[in-house]
């Protein structure tokens, strides 16, 4: 146990101790399974049409959404090109599912379909369809563990989306599935209702992607730092599909303009 | 012959669906309530065969639990390896108690290896240290020994004949 936690060689007799626990995860995932199948099945020529419906007008909307973004995005792109700040990596994704969640309340981790057969790692960034949901620990062979945004251990470098300031994202203590701003001194500027992205520091998350709301802001004078508890985007406990994050391979990463204009005074 | 090689199979796959039990997902309020499966099949098992199924298996059993829960390896295996001692040196008395009598034991036992494998996991920095309220998984198991008892008993008399 001890060796477990502080040494790296048990990690292949885990790796390959996994392989055993595939068949009990299948199983245990099939009453999800067969509802969805079900679901799929017995579904009346009304309700598809209803649905239909609904998607066509929500791909409507994010369509225009998307060229609102689209102006934005030139906009940026002039921007950085200027301040050469960091870049968004638009990687690709893989699809997963979630298929189970850890026994054990003390800590949020979810398991996910997807392991290093289909090429996750640990550390990999995992996203909602509306929001940051968490990174990979564990890698099994064709499963993995990811600790969520909202567990006590996990912390997010974010920003505010409205200013720019930054601050660390820690999972709250207990049950709530909230988040809790770290070192976030009384004359920052945050307000309840701000939109946290993450910043990119970490190297892990993407930037700019959507964390959590701001909920509350409490200002207390005999505190060093002021309170301010946030609540994630991604319907953590009820969404089942997500993404993973395929970071581009090295020799595809954007390289910086040689002839940027440097504004940085080297010391 | 025959009887020996049915009685590992039907352990296994009872073990098999302990397994199952403790991994499907639960609602949140029903988290803490749930029972120690593994620890009870174990407790069973070690104490009905104790000549077949001993601290070897506790210990396989428990490492299995851990991958599939995905803790440190080793943290299962060792309370189960206690859980399975205690029994095997009390399995003669065990087997004259009433069923209450043994799930006031198993109480203690599923008491003990709660509270012990989550220090363990506060201490490696596994976990951050919550309310006490995952301690209600023994009053669980406790409650629900007398039936699963009696439901191991009729399977290892339909299969196995000592």
């Amino acid at each position: 146990m001890f060796a477990d936690s502080r040494f790296d060689y048990l990690h292949s007799v885990r790796f390959f101790l996994s392989y055993t626990a595939t068949p009990v995860y299948w199983v245990a995932d099939m009453p999800a399974r067969t509802s969805e199948l079900f679901d799929d099945v017995f579904v009346s020529h009304s309700d598809l049409l209803a649905e239909n419906e609904r998607l066509n007008n929500e791909l409507l909307l994010a369509q225009r959404e998307l060229q609102v973004l689209a102006s934005l995005a030139s906009e940026n792109s002039r921007l950085r090109a200027v301040s050469e700040a960091v870049r968004i990596v638009e990687g690709e994704v893989l699809a997963a599912e979630i298929v189970n969640r850890s026994p054990d309340r003390a800590s949020k981790r979810v398991l996910i379909n997807r392991g290093a057969l289909q090429g996750v790692f640990v550390g990999q960034a995992m996203l909602a369809a509306d929001g940051l949901m968490g990174q990979v620990v564990e890698v099994m062979p064709r499963s993995s563990w990811v600790l969520l945004v909202s567990d006590p251990l996990h912390v997010t470098p974010v920003e505010v989306n409205r200013n720019g300031e930054r601050a660390l994202a820690r999972g709250m203590r207990g049950a709530a599935d909230e988040l809790e701003l770290e070192f976030v001194t009384q004359t920052q500027d945050v307000r309840a209702g701000d939109l946290l992205v993450s910043s990119g520091m970490g190297q892990i998350f993407p930037k700019n992607f959507p964390v959590a709301d701001v909920i509350s802001v409490n200002n207390d004078p005999g505190q060093d730092f002021a309170v301010i508890k946030a609540r994630p985007r991604a319907e953590i406990n009820s969404t089942r599909h997500v993404m993973l994050l395929i970071p581009p391979s090295v020799d595809e990463m954007p390289v910086p303009d040689a002839e940027a204009p440097s504004s940085e005074v080297q010391p | 012959m025959k009887s020996r090689s049915y009685a590992y199979w039907v352990v296994i796959i009872s073990l098999f669906l302990a397994y199952l039990l403790a991994i499907v997902p639960l609602p949140d309020w029903a988290m803490n309530w749930r029972p120690q499966w593994v620890l009870m099949f174990v407790f069973y098992w070690t104490m009905a065969l104790p000549y077949r199924v001993g601290l070897g298996f506790a210990w396989a059993a428990g490492l299995l639990l851990d991958v599939l829960e995905g803790t440190m390896l080793g943290l299962n295996a060792l309370t189960l390896l206690i859980v399975a001692y205690v029994t095997l040196s009390l399995h003669q008395r065990l087997r004259m108690y009433n069923p209450i009598q043994q799930s006031g034991l198993l109480f203690i036992l599923a008491l003990v290896a709660l509270g012990l494998s989550h220090w363990l996991r506060v201490i490696s920095g596994q976990i951050e240290p919550v309310d006490s309220m995952y301690l209600l998984a023994a009053f669980s198991s406790a409650a629900i020994w007398p039936a699963l008892f009696s439901l191991l008993r009729s399977l290892r008399r339909g299969f196995i004949n000592n």
